[in-house]
């Protein structure tokens, strides 16, 4: 390709009517989406790992446990795209809040992932703590949260990150309901400039930027918190 | 701080390869070789624009356009292969992934600096559709509404640059629109004449369309896309004179569109 010829695709692309700002707008739509579901993705999430692993006294699963696995089993056993399709024209058709919509509904799916991510972190605090911890005469709640859960939390920090990184860039499909997110905006611009390639990259090059700052931020926090560790 | 710059430029060099790769000279289908013996047409539609294109209870795009586009083919001695696609990726795929679109395409100054068309063979005007009971009626009552449109068709220009203060919601579907113009998301939606009936037929009692003449939008003129600088042009114009002669054009407009 010519320099000239690529000089016009980038700028009508970027810069034509300012549709950089475009892009901006996009990237706050996402990060809205992504942002929401995430907080609420960790609140049901924490919730269900914990139902999850709720026992009774003869060692059965209670009812709770049940509940928790029949939701999990259904959130990842359908597509996220249906889940919202479903939610923005079936479940809450008369809600006009399209942002609020694509939130919950990634809240919800993003809960079952982190509910098993949280689990297999309290799972894998040795069972030798908890006994320590009841010997020395602390309550089953007490041990969970001044012994257990400290140390689950180093565990779950990256499979977190790593879902919260799934999550930023499944939002990508939010278009199919009428949402202008990044992606959608890079189709808005493909679609009238008929140059699919310089929107497409930059859109990829802004999720990419963004994912690698969030990235990095997180490590410096999980190194932070293993300062304690002696190893 | 050098380390970046050698990763800018990398990513820069990247993405100058790709975008030579992408702009090669791809073959055109036209002379793939159909079994029969036939050179096959592939023509790309988006199959979500009824009367013109839907998919069929085959599964496979009908309507007048792809009527239209064999009889066409039909004369021009070529067999169709129709492909749906995203109306918005039609025009850019014009000369690589498909040799011509039809799909309700209005021929504007945009579309022209990419495709070349054939002689209009339709003329239609954007329609609005809004709720029942209403009080859009003239120009000015457009002005700073919720407006849902199909992503890159001519209602969508409309929406973009001839509005002020639209808020534009970009759908895939013409349906899913309307579908949210009854929840009330959106204030009013644009497109086509033939497919706002088709809704105002089909939500009879939920919506109203109304022409949009009344709103001062131009006339459009549908047209068969083909490669810019394609000498299929001339044959394909050949082939629309040859069949509105001989009255299959008209039969055909009976048969989907009245």
């Amino acid at each position: 390709m010519e320099q000239s010829e690529l000089i016009r695709k980038i700028t009508a692309a970027f810069l034509t009517g300012d549709r950089w700002m475009l892009y901006l707008k996009g990237l706050g739509i996402t990060m809205q989406v992504a942002v929401m579901a995430a907080v609420l993705g960790v609140i049901i999430g924490t919730v269900a790992a914990f139902m999850k692993i709720s026992v009774r006294k003869n060692g059965k699963k209670t009812i709770l446990a049940h509940i928790a696995n029949i939701y999990i089993d259904i959130i990842r056993g359908t597509p996220s795209v249906l889940q919202v399709m479903i939610m923005y024209f079936a479940i809450l058709a008369s809600s006009k809040n399209g942002v609020l919509i694509a939130g919950l509904s990634f809240g919800i799916n993003s809960g079952a992932y982190v509910a098993e991510i949280i689990r297999a972190g309290i799972l894998a605090v040795d069972k030798g703590q908890t006994e320590a911890g009841r010997s020395l005469g602390l309550s089953n709640f007490q041990t969970m949260c001044s012994i257990v859960i400290p140390q689950a939390f180093k565990n779950v920090l990256p499979p977190l990150v790593n879902e919260f990184i799934v999550l930023l860039k499944e939002t990508a499909i939010v278009g199919y309901v009428g949402l202008s997110d990044l992606t959608r905006v890079a189709n808005q611009i493909a679609s009238k400039t008929y140059d699919f390639f310089t929107p497409m990259i930059g859109a990829a090059v802004i999720y990419f930027v963004i994912i690698k700052i969030l990235t990095k931020l997180l490590d410096r926090l999980e190194r932070r918190m293993r300062r304690s560790d002696n190893r | 701080m050098k380390k970046l710059v050698a990763l800018l430029t990398a990513a820069v060099l990247c993405v100058a390869g790709l975008t030579a790769c992408g702009s090669g000279d791809t073959p055109a289908n036209a002379d793939s070789q159909a079994a029969g013996g036939r050179p096959v047409l592939v023509v790309g539609t988006n199959a979500e624009f009824p009367p013109f294109e839907y998919v069929g209870d085959n599964g496979e795009p009908d309507g007048f356009d792809v009527a239209l586009i064999k009889a066409v083919a039909d004369k021009m001695g070529m067999d169709v292969q129709m492909e749906n696609m995203e109306f918005g990726s039609l025009v850019s795929a014009i000369g690589t992934k498909i040799d011509a679109a039809i799909a309700g395409m209005s021929i504007t100054e945009e579309r022209l600096l990419e495709v070349d068309f054939s002689d209009e063979y339709y003329e239609a005007v954007q329609f609005v559709v809004v709720p029942a009971g209403s009080e859009i009626a003239a120009a000015a009552d457009l002005e700073n509404k919720t407006i849902g449109v199909q992503l890159g068709t001519t209602g969508h220009t409309i929406a973009d640059e001839s509005i002020t203060g639209a808020d534009v919601k970009t759908y895939n579907k013409a349906l899913d629109a309307v579908n949210d113009l009854i929840n009330g998301r959106v204030d009013l939606v644009i497109i086509d004449k033939n497919p706002a009936e088709v809704f105002e037929e089909q939500f009879s009692g939920q919506v109203e369309i109304i022409d949009g003449a009344q709103f001062g939008f131009e006339p459009e003129f549908y047209a068969i896309a083909l490669p810019k600088g394609s000498e299929m042009v001339e044959k394909v114009n050949a082939a629309l004179a040859e069949l509105k002669a001989d009255g299959t054009f008209d039969a055909l407009v009976a048969e989907y569109i009245q």
